[in-house]
């Protein structure tokens, strides 16, 4: 991790990762708090160490913490130390995460998921730039630079009392949002490339190459673990791979099948919950439009496809066209 | 006037597609303009850009993948988000559009849901862009810094 090979992971042709990275390098050298936003696998990590190997604190430490990782009960100790006897189990004192990023950077990720608590602490380290061991009588400087990054859209956690609003402000002194690969597919292409070289070093005497249909599948998959899920489907591929061929049947059912099966995109189950009958519904229409699509609009066969009377068909689709407005929710 | 979710423009010969699509974006909240020409479509873009083009591919005189070539040679509109609608859904428009920088395929007939998903996506694209030029103003001299 670090190299300068992975800042491809972050960088991109795409105007919006273009202006991610002028904006970091111009960021790096100053001392500013940065607040990543993005999906799981975007490359907020990448980011955070980008911007600190840009900045003079480079020749010093860069400390990643997951908040969401460490159990709420030891994250403080993690974080800031503690001295000896503070709790059940401290023999000795330690020093805290923040200690150790002394002139450094110190990047605290999932932090939407850190409690009330230790919030107000981390504010406090914030504004006074000082931190105070668990158990410590009195608090030491020091002089770290804080980045952090979720996944979670903080400005609703604030909204609805699971985030302090003054900590949110001063974290988010610089805000980034990473976008998702689905979001900017245009820089698939250059991805798979740069990920196909790094792991083709594995397999030096024959290095595996992505076929131009298999490629086209790479690029129309929405990719919800983002550019991390793309790394792992290459890195795997060129070790399985024999003859060094990756063509469309090599890559797995649901990336082959998406072209077809994006018309019938997973539900997701929001926090704020969906509403079952329309989700069902909604379900059900896709399938029908998707038999229609296969059978060139013919009902009779659209109705075999689906297991249904053609009567049964003709009946839904009537109920759907007076729902949806539109004839059969399609343009044809 | 109210404000519009995102103007869009449809370039396909077909007029009754276009009116359907048309009808479809308006009812969601889209400010849509369309041409029946890929020469039209890029005049009306010359002429005042949108967030989105829906293209078609088979279009007579100029079609779609033709069009994708003016734009990307065009500084001021290669960074509109183009849709590629078409129901040649072979593998060759695709690599051919993959290649010319296209945002998005999607196949005729086109799914309601699956449209406005795309468009809100590549309009998402656009509100970081936006909110990461914010930033950009942001970021405090480094010679001033802290």
């Amino acid at each position: 991790m670090g190299t300068s090979a992975d800042n491809v992971f972050i960088r991109g042709s795409h105007p919006v990762m273009q202006k991610i990275l002028s904006i970091s390098k111009r960021v790096a050298p100053t001392d500013s708090t940065v607040l990543l936003m993005g999906e799981s696998g975007t490359g907020k990590e990448l980011l955070a160490r980008f911007i600190h190997r840009e900045s003079r604190r480079e020749p010093n430490p860069f400390i990643a913490v997951n908040c969401g990782a460490i159990p709420p009960d030891l994250l403080e100790a993690e974080v800031f130390g503690h001295e000896k006897g503070a709790f059940t189990g401290a023999v000795n004192s330690r020093m805290g995460l923040f200690q150790l990023a002394n002139g450094g950077t110190i990047f605290l990720d999932e932090i939407g998921e850190m409690l009330p608590a230790l919030q107000v602490k981390l504010l406090r380290v914030l504004q006074e730039r000082e931190i105070r061991p668990v158990g410590a009588e009195r608090t030491v400087h020091i002089d770290v630079r804080v980045i952090a990054a979720t996944n979670r859209d903080l400005a609703t956690e604030v909204e609805k009392g699971r985030f302090r609003e003054d900590l949110f402000y001063r974290l988010q002194v610089i805000p980034i949002v990473v976008p998702p690969l689905r979001e900017r597919r245009s820089d698939i292409p250059a991805l798979v490339t740069h990920f196909l070289e790094k792991h083709n070093q594995q397999r030096p005497s024959q290095p595996a190459q992505v076929s131009p249909d298999a490629m086209v599948h790479l690029w129309e998959y929405d990719w919800p673990g983002n550019v991390r899920e793309l790394e792992n489907l290459i890195e795997r591929m060129v070790i399985l791979s024999e003859d060094g061929v990756i063509d469309v049947d090599a890559l797995p059912a649901n990336v082959r099948s998406f072209i077809s099966d994006k018309k019938i995109p997973r539900p997701q189950l929001t926090e704020e919950g969906i509403n079952l009958n329309q989700a069902v519904e909604e379900f059900e229409h896709r399938l029908i439009d998707e038999a229609l699509r296969r059978t060139k609009g013919n009902k009779q066969a659209a109705a075999r496809l689906l297991g249904l009377k053609r009567t049964t068909l003709v009946a839904k689709l009537r109920r759907k066209e007076t729902q949806s407005g539109a004839p059969e929710g399609l343009v044809y | 006037m109210t404000m519009s979710k995102g103007r869009i423009l449809i370039v396909d010969d077909d007029p009754h597609a276009v009116e359907i699509l048309t009808r479809m974006l308006e009812r969601e909240g889209y400010a849509c303009r369309s041409a029946l020409r890929g020469a039209e479509g890029l005049r009306i873009l010359r002429e005042d850009p949108v967030d989105v083009i829906l293209l078609d591919v088979m279009m007579p005189e100029m079609d779609g993948l033709q069009v994708c070539e003016q734009l990307r040679a065009d500084a001021e509109l290669s960074q509109i988000p183009v849709m590629l609608l078409t129901a040649r859904d072979d593998m060759d428009t695709r690599s051919q559009g993959m290649m010319l920088g296209v945002s998005e395929f999607l196949t005729k007939p086109i799914n309601k849901r699956e449209l406005f998903t795309r468009i809100e996506s590549q309009l998402h694209a656009q509100e970081i862009s936006r909110q990461l030029s914010r930033t950009d103003a942001a970021v405090p001299d480094p010679a001033k810094a802290d």
